[in-house]
This record gives structure tokens, sequence and C-alpha cells, in this order.
């Protein structure tokens, strides 16, 4: 996980104060994790509450996300769980921030971080792309 | 012959290390210019305080910055460039340019005595540039911003509803700014002072903040960490310049007359006469008890005042309310005012018609100060904003800063101070 870029951009998001969790997940699947692997503390109390809603929103985003749907976010207890969707896919960042942080300024760097994961995204896409032409060549040949 | 001399680059670090990203935002302007910068103007979000501090990231800075460069900045909410929009990072403008004289001053214990740091600054500025050659002035007017005072039993809130604890939190305002300098920036009367000193010059405002908390700032000045500074960057010049504010607030038909002030002109307490926060709830037809800690970001941060100060419309967001007082965050005059509305829309729109007004201008460099609320309100809209500022700059470099109080100067328009809103200073040379 540790050399993982998408990680890596994570570990970025979890030092601001205000993200109490952050993930890269769709349906029933968390994809990536900071590398610590380590939320918040004042999370946990929670955590199975959240996730569960969580999948609920995911199914909204499934359906929509094809569409257009961009962001979406909800509020349970004191918290608030956003939503940045990868544009046309099932996934999403996902970051779990308190009810009356200054959302504003998180938002900026959430969507920084969505934008970066994106393009370490395209990047592995492209180089798949190019080993398995690399492999066709050689079976080819 | 003149543009091809100027030389203008924008300076980035996202690193988290305080020395690191001080030595990369350095290093990334510097390596895009070819003559050593003219000035260096440094803005970094709080986060270096706690990973190695200001003094590391001065450091880093000088490290890779020739020795004698000008430099002033100091600590934001968040800043745009042409790469991004950001809360986090350091970001900075190096410009090299030959016909240019460049002159920086200091002015300390800006909530103590403002008028007195205003003088001082100004003064600075005027000795090294009064025998420039160059006509056109230009001065950026980079103040503390507020720092919220900790009441005790209390804390730092933004609404407090008790009327013992506000009277007493009211005489605490006054006093710890006296004492500790810790409350309004007071930007507003630097700013106006500033202006008396230099009239000649054109002027853009921008204060320092942490990260909306206004709870603390820094402010840099060379190779200097300072608090409740005013630092002047004062250029001389042969470059086409202009400055400019808009704010894309409206009026409403609800108006009232303010007919008691406190504070030291601070405080609105009365409102026809009656005590000010119920009579403005009354006003917007918001129920009593409406106004909380957690419902005035998403509240009455979108109906800003439009308030007046000798004969000026001064258009101010109320950052703070205690019990029946609603406190602003510059000095003004009682009498009739309005309650202004503002929508996201409106905000980016006030954008392009700021950088419409500088359309015969061919931009070489452009500096904005805009209001941190901007950024808390639009989140990751305010990209929206930066595309349009891009595509104004194209490939010159721009740096906008976020603020708790700005504005701009000019002998043609007087002083524009306003919260919510947008201002630009924009260098280059006018189209043939």
């Amino acid at each position: 996980m540790k050399d993982d870029p998408i990680a890596q951009v994570l570990d970025d998001l979890m030092r601001l104060d205000d993200i109490l969790a952050c993930m890269v997940a769709r349906r029933n699947m968390i994809s990536v994790m900071p590398s610590t692997e380590a939320f918040k503390p004042e999370v946990n109390p929670i955590w199975d509450n959240i996730h569960r809603a969580m999948d609920d929103v995911f199914g909204v985003i499934g359906a929509y996300s094809q569409i257009g749907l961009g962001e979406m976010e909800f509020r349970l207890q004191d918290y608030e769980v956003l939503f940045y969707v990868f544009p046309d896919t099932e996934n999403a960042l996902v970051a779990i921030v308190p009810a009356l942080a200054n959302k504003g300024l998180l938002e900026v760097e959430i969507e920084n971080a969505r934008r970066e994961i994106l393009k370490i995204m395209k990047k592995q896409e492209q180089e798949f792309q190019e080993s398995k032409k690399d492999d066709a060549v050689v079976v080819n040949a | 012959m003149r543009e091809s001399e100027v030389e203008a680059a924008i300076g980035m670090s996202r690193k988290w290390d305080a020395w690191e990203a001080g030595r990369e935002v350095a290093e990334t302007a510097i390596q895009q210019l070819k003559e050593p910068p003219s000035f260096f103007l440094l803005f970094s979000t709080i986060h270096y305080e706690r990973y190695g501090g200001f003094q590391e990231f001065l450091d880093g800075v000088w490290d890779v910055l020739p020795v004698g460069t000008p430099l002033i900045g100091g600590t934001v909410a968040g800043f745009m460039n042409n790469y991004g929009c950001y809360s986090r990072g350091a970001s900075a403008l190096a410009v090299s340019y030959p016909s240019m004289d460049v002159a920086i001053g200091v002015g300390k214990n800006t909530k103590r005595n403002p008028y007195r740091a205003a003088r001082q600054c100004a003064a600075m500025i005027q000795q090294t540039l009064k025998k420039s050659p160059y006509q056109n002035k230009f001065l950026l007017n980079f103040i503390s911003g507020p720092v919220m005072p900790s009441i005790p039993g209390v804390g730092q809130k933004k609404y407090i509803r008790s009327g013992f604890v506000s009277k007493f939190a009211t005489q605490v305002l006054g006093l710890s700014q006296a004492t500790v300098q810790k409350g309004l920036g007071r930007e507003d009367e630097i700013f106006e002072e500033t202006s008396q000193q230099l009239p000649d010059y054109q002027m853009i405002l921008g204060t320092s903040m942490d990260d909306y908390k206004g709870m603390r700032n820094y402010q840099f000045y060379n190779d200097k960490i300072l608090k409740n500074a005013v630092v002047n960057l004062g250029l001389a010049t042969n470059l086409d310049f202009n400055v400019c504010t808009t704010h894309g607030m409206k009026e409403t038909d609800l108006r009232f007359k303010i007919t008691k002030l406190g504070a030291n002109n601070h405080a609105i307490c009365k409102i026809n006469d009656k005590p000010a926060v119920p009579e403005l709830l009354k006003l917007l037809d918001w129920p009593e008890g409406f106004l909380t800690e957690e419902t005035m970001l998403h509240t009455i941060l979108y109906y800003p005042i439009s308030l007046k100060r000798r004969g000026r419309q001064v258009p101010v967001v109320a950052p703070l309310i205690m019990k029946d007082y609603i406190f602003v965050p510059c000095i003004i005059d009682d009498g009739e005012v309005s309650i202004l509305t503002v929508s996201g829309k409106d905000l980016i729109n006030a954008v392009k018609e700021n950088l419409d007004f500088f359309k015969q201008i061919q931009p070489e460099f452009g500096l904005c100060s805009t209001c941190m609320t901007i950024l808390q309100t639009l989140g990751d809209k305010t990209n929206m904003i930066q595309e349009e500022i891009h595509k104004f700059f194209k490939d010159k470099a721009f740096l906008l800063f976020y603020s708790a109080g700005e504005g701009t100067f000019s002998s043609a328009k007087d002083i524009t101070y306003a919260n919510m809103s947008f201002n630009t200073a924009i260098f280059g040379n006018i189209k043939k």
C-alpha cells in the first residue's frame, strides 16, 4: 500500500485536521485506503453506521454517474460524508469530516485530490493498455 | 521592446515539510526567470506552523532566493494561481523588470496602534521611491488579519447568545485589542491612513489569515516572521497598470436605520431604535433563535449589509454576534443602510466584470486579493473562478490570495473596502 500513488494522495488528505477518514471506494468495496490504513479515532464509534449509509449512496452513484452525477454528501449525527465521483464510473473519493468543519476549504483540497487520483488512474490505464499491446506483439511474433 | 523585458513567474509547493516547501516555492519561481527577481511575493497556508515552522520555511526560501531580493508576504487562507486553486501549500510571484524601482516597508503593533504602524510603513516606501524617475506607483498593503480572543468559559465563538457573557465579551474584546493584540485586524484604518500618506499610489489591500479559524496569522518581511504587522510592497515603474474592486452583491429593498453604534463604531447596537439582532431577524423574516454558531455560516454570510463610512459604501458581512449586537470588521458610520444579497453565480460574474475592466491592458502579470468567505462559500467550485482568470492571463503569471478584509485605492476612485469582494492589480501594456 505504501508505494501506491493513490494511497499517497489519500495520506496527504489525512494530514488535514478535519479530514477524519478518506478512501477510494465503490458499493460494497473500499478500493484504496490511506497507507497507514488508520482513520482518526473519533470516526470509530460511528464507522459501521457510516459504512452502511455509504453503500446506499453508492447505489445512487451507480445509477446516475453516467449522466453526470459529480458529487453527493450526507450528514449523519455530527459528521458529513462527501463523495467526489470519478466521472462515468461507480467509484468515488470519499471523505468524512466533522459537520462544523470549514467545508469550503476542505472541498478545494478534496477536489485537488480527486484530480490527482484521476491523473494516476489514467496513467495506470495507459500503461496497462501499452503492456497489453506489447503482449499481443509477442504472441503474434 | 518593453514587453519582452518583463519576466514574471509563479512559484509553487505542495510539500509538507516547511524547509523543503520554502526551497521548492522559491526554486520553481526562480528557474523560470533569466534575471534575478526585482521582488518576491510569498504566500503560504498556516500548515507549516506544525511542519517545521515558518522560520524553517523562510530559511528554505532564502536557501535559493538571491540575497537582497525584496520579499514580503504572509499566511493566507488559500491561494489561486496559473496551476489551480489550493487551501494548502505555498505560492510566490517573482517579477524581474529593469524599469521598476522596488521598496518594502514594515510597521508593527497594528492592532494596538494601526495609524502609527501605517505611517511607519508608508514612510519606508516613500523614502526609497521618492527619487524614482517612474511615474506609475503601486502599493500592496498586506496587514495582519483578525485574531479572535478566547473568552474565558466561552472560547472562540462567532455567536454568543448570553447577555451577561456578551457584555463581558465586549469589554474583553476592547481590552485584548490593546493589551495582547487579539481582536479585529483594523486593516480598514491602516488602509485609510496609508492612502492618505501615499495618495499618488494605486493600492491593493490584503490581510493575513490562518485556515478561516481566525486564531493566528504571520507576516513575512525579508527573512523575518512577524505577528500583528503591516508589510508593504511599493513599486514605481513605467509599466501600465490599474486596480479594480468588484463584489457582485445586490441591494435588496430591505432597508433600516442604524441608530446606535458601540465598541468604537465596530458594533451595531440598535436598528430603528430597537436592539439590533432581533430587529435584523424581523427584517429578514427569520424566526427568533434562528442564528446559532452553526447556522451563521450558511445564513448571515449570504446577507451582507451595505454600511457607510465617510460617505463611501462599505459592503460587509457580520463575523460576530453578541446577544443583541452585530459586530462588523471595520469602522462604520450610523444612518440609513440596506441589506444585500449574493449568490455563487453573482460572485463568478463579479470576477468576469472585474477582468472586463482590464480589457485595454495586455497583461504581463497580476495580483489579486479576494475574500476567504468566497473560498468557503464556493468550495471546489472556486475552480470556475480560476478558469476565468486563467483564460484572461493565458500563459502570463497571476497570483490570487484569500484575505479577511480587502480592497483597492486609487486617487480617481478613492478607497473601496469590502468583504466578499474581488480585487485586482493587473500590470502590462495598454493595447494599441
